[in-house]
């Protein structure tokens, strides 16, 4: 009678611990790369077509857009055109900064890429301003319509 | 509880400019889940061994056999959270599992690196 009873005990002690925790593993593999990316919306155009009288033909101005992602230190975007601008006309460019970086404010184009905007470090931003501003002087004439491909380039930081 | 292998490398290399870095998802390998005959449910918890980089998210999630109920994507950390609840006894179920990865620029750059993820059955 005594064994009777202490395998019932034994059997309930079991019950009671089955079903232990079951388990397995996955291993992830996983890496960010250096990603620097920019874009730019619109094709402005600017056109002179008067002047005070005794100043140089009053500059024109356009606007348009940016957008930049980088996740790297101290990226910086430079610019330059394809071609150098007639004489007696100058195309310029503004890039607002995103936050935390710097702009270098109206900067002159040319075929010699110039910096535009540096010490971008770890951001995404959107709708950025792009500020285009055109300067003639009497000497440069009259211009017929032309244009110019404006490339700009992110070069990521570190 | 057993898994079909581990998923391939998660690899985040491009963004849309002006948005976070492109999250990427891998949802090639599976589960298979056993319960025993006993009157219970049960749920399955995932975790992994430490945590992920500041600013670096790993989301699983875990299709859920006959009965029982999906959480949904998860963000995976070093606490066992539930990923599959009321899963009916006597179950013998195998189910997809979908991994994404996600970064913030803020995360900067990643070098390879893996975490183990546990998963486990447990009674509720």
């Amino acid at each position: 009678m005594t064994k009777r009873i202490l395998s019932t005990i034994a059997f309930l002690v079991g019950a009671a611990s089955a079903a232990p925790a079951q388990t397995a593993t996955q291993t992830i593999t996983f890496q960010v790369d250096a990603i620097n990316q920019i874009a730019f919306s619109g094709s402005p155009s600017l056109v002179i077509n008067t002047a005070t009288a005794g100043s140089n033909p009053t500059g024109a101005t356009a606007a348009a857009t940016w957008a930049v992602t980088t996740n790297q230190t101290g990226a910086k975007i430079t610019a330059s055109i394809g071609s150098n601008m007639p004489a007696g006309l100058t195309l310029s460019v503004d890039l607002t900064a995103p936050p935390g970086a710097t702009s270098a404010g109206f900067q002159a184009l040319s075929t010699t890429s110039v910096d535009l905007v540096t010490s971008m470090t770890k951001l995404a931003q959107g709708a950025l301003t792009v500020s285009y501003s055109l300067a003639a002087t009497p000497a440069a004439g009259v211009v017929s319509s032309t244009t110019r491909t404006v490339t700009y380039t992110i070069t990521g930081g570190t | 509880m057993a898994v079909s292998g581990n998923p391939g490398a998660l690899h985040i290399t491009t963004a849309v400019p002006g948005s976070q870095p492109t999250s990427v998802s891998n949802n090639t390998t599976t589960y298979t889940v056993t319960t025993p005959n006993a009157n219970k449910t049960y749920r399955i918890t995932a975790q992994i061994n430490a945590n992920m980089p500041t600013g670096v998210t790993l989301t699983a999630t875990f299709a859920a056999p006959a009965g029982a109920t999906s959480i949904g994507p998860v963000a995976l950390d070093v606490t066992a959270r539930n990923v599959v609840t009321g899963v009916p006894k006597s179950t013998n179920s195998t189910q997809n599992i979908t991994y994404q990865l996600s970064a913030t620029a803020a995360a900067g750059v990643i070098a390879s690196s893996t975490r183990l993820v546990t998963l486990t059955v447990i009674t509720p």
